[in-house]
């Protein structure tokens, strides 16, 4: 059984029953095995190493607490990552500059491009040849919540699981995840310009 | 289907999650649709590029330490949470103290995730030089030729130890890639073969910590892969990759005089 919250305050938002078989030693070698993806998320939302650790040791000590939440044979991953989300908004988001390029909220909804540029391979040939740095830049540029989608949607999660982590619709997140790839691309034009 | 309905429809296409019916009516509206078509590659091509080449930045060691060591019990309590605190308390030790003894399996196991991820992306840089008609940006008149060529090319100086010799001539270099970050490449001979040595950038990668030898005055990480042998190693803030299909002795050979303390 599993019953997500909306609720942005913690993992004790989660309202996941608690498998009283659930073998504790194994859900803690499988929630460390995560580390390197958490870490990974954690300093693309902080943009600090030293905050990136903090999240995800605060991620792990919130896990822990909520363990009996969790259901063996469900999606720890994403539910790691929600934790772990919730835990950076109630804790280090406010404290934060927040970049408005590719909010969520001030972003257009997609329409098609003027055809002038969709039919010229200066994107094409600009996408081929960017480099690591110019692609972080980009992302790091993007609001915290586009940044998000984009690297939950890269973790492999689904619609629904990254619904699930980020507490909405699961309509809303495929047109979250549209115009933040979208506002990405237009960044990356931007440094071709 | 709309132009609309066909750009709501590229990332599901990407992810495998169309119907085959959904699948037709899109291909078929992106072999009419050049607009559509520009958006499919394009989206294809952010999607590689971000999958492929954004710096992926992995958990310090001390932090998994400190993950498995000082697992802390829950800060916060909660209405009604004092009558679950035996059942909080169990499963945190239990779980600290086999996080304890996993650790070092874990680590073990992303040290060679991490080492196989940098002879992969070696190799198939080697390979690209291979398969290229014009492998060489610049040919070579002997490394006082190729190095200055670098200048303004790359975000740092690549300091080559070797200059190549009757052995291991030094055939030319180019501009290249190490996985998110440029790289420059040197092109020495074997006979008939061909040896990259790949210079880049260090920091920021998952350099392996363990499997590793000797060569020269450095410890160097070498694995055979596909038929190919590379080389790794660490120098200050530079790092190196040496790969060829040349025997091992030889590439060691070659190893030997490029790493540092040779």
């Amino acid at each position: 059984m599993r019953r997500w919250h909306s609720g942005v305050t913690g993992a004790y938002d989660l309202d996941m029953a608690w498998g009283e078989r659930a073998d504790p030693g194994r859900l803690g070698r499988e929630a460390l095995a995560y580390a390197d993806t958490l870490y990974h998320l954690a300093r693309y939302l902080t943009r600090s190493p030293t905050d990136a650790e903090d999240l995800v040791q605060e991620t792990y000590a919130r896990a822990l607490g909520a363990a009996h939440q969790f259901t063996p044979g469900t999606n720890l991953k994403a539910w790691l990552f929600r934790i772990l989300r919730n835990t950076f908004l109630s804790q280090y988001r406010h404290e934060r500059h927040n970049p408005t390029v590719g909010g969520l909220d001030t972003v257009a909804p997609t329409e098609p491009a003027p055809a002038q540029w969709l039919r010229d391979d200066l994107e094409l040939d600009r996408l081929r040849k960017v480099v690591g740095e110019e692609i972080e830049r980009a992302l790091m540029s993007l609001s915290d919540e586009a940044r998000t989608v984009i690297l939950l949607d890269l973790e492999g999660l689904t619609e629904s699981e990254v619904a699930a982590v980020v507490g909405c619709a699961v309509g809303t997140v495929k047109s979250r995840l549209a115009r933040a790839r979208a506002a990405l691309r237009e960044q990356l034009r931007d440094y071709a310009r | 289907m709309t132009c609309h309905e066909a750009r709501d429809r590229l990332l599901d296409a990407q992810r495998d999650r169309l119907t085959p019916e959904a699948r037709a009516a899109l291909q078929a509206h992106l072999h009419a649709c050049a607009a559509c078509a520009h958006e499919e590659r394009a989206e294809a091509l952010l999607t590689e590029a971000l999958e492929q080449r954004l710096p992926p930045h992995a958990a310090p060691l001390a932090l998994k330490r400190r993950l498995a060591a000082g697992w802390p019990t829950p800060a916060v309590a909660t209405p009604g949470s004092r009558r679950r605190w035996p059942r909080y308390l169990v499963p945190a030790a239990a779980m600290a103290a086999l996080l304890l003894v996993a650790l070092p399996l874990v680590s073990r196991r992303a040290d060679e995730r991490d080492a196989g991820r940098m002879v992969a992306e070696a190799v198939n840089d080697h390979l690209r030089i291979l398969a290229s008609q014009h492998p060489l940006d610049v040919e070579s008149g002997g490394m006082h030729q190729v190095k200055p060529w670098f200048a303004g090319r790359l975000d740092f100086a690549p300091v080559v130890r070797f200059e190549g010799d009757a052995d291991f001539p030094l055939r030319g270099g180019a501009v290249g890639y190490y996985l998110d970050r440029k790289a420059a490449v040197f092109v020495f001979g074997r006979r008939l073969h061909t040896i990259s040595l790949f210079v880049f950038r260090a920091d920021g990668l998952p350099w392996p910590s363990q499997g590793l030898q000797r060569v020269g005055g450095t410890q160097a990480r070498v694995t055979t892969s596909r038929g190919f042998t590379s080389v790794l190693w660490r120098d200050g803030e530079l790092g190196y990759a040496l790969v060829s299909d040349v025997e091992l002795a030889d590439l060691i050979r070659l190893a030997e005089r490029l790493a540092p303390g040779a």
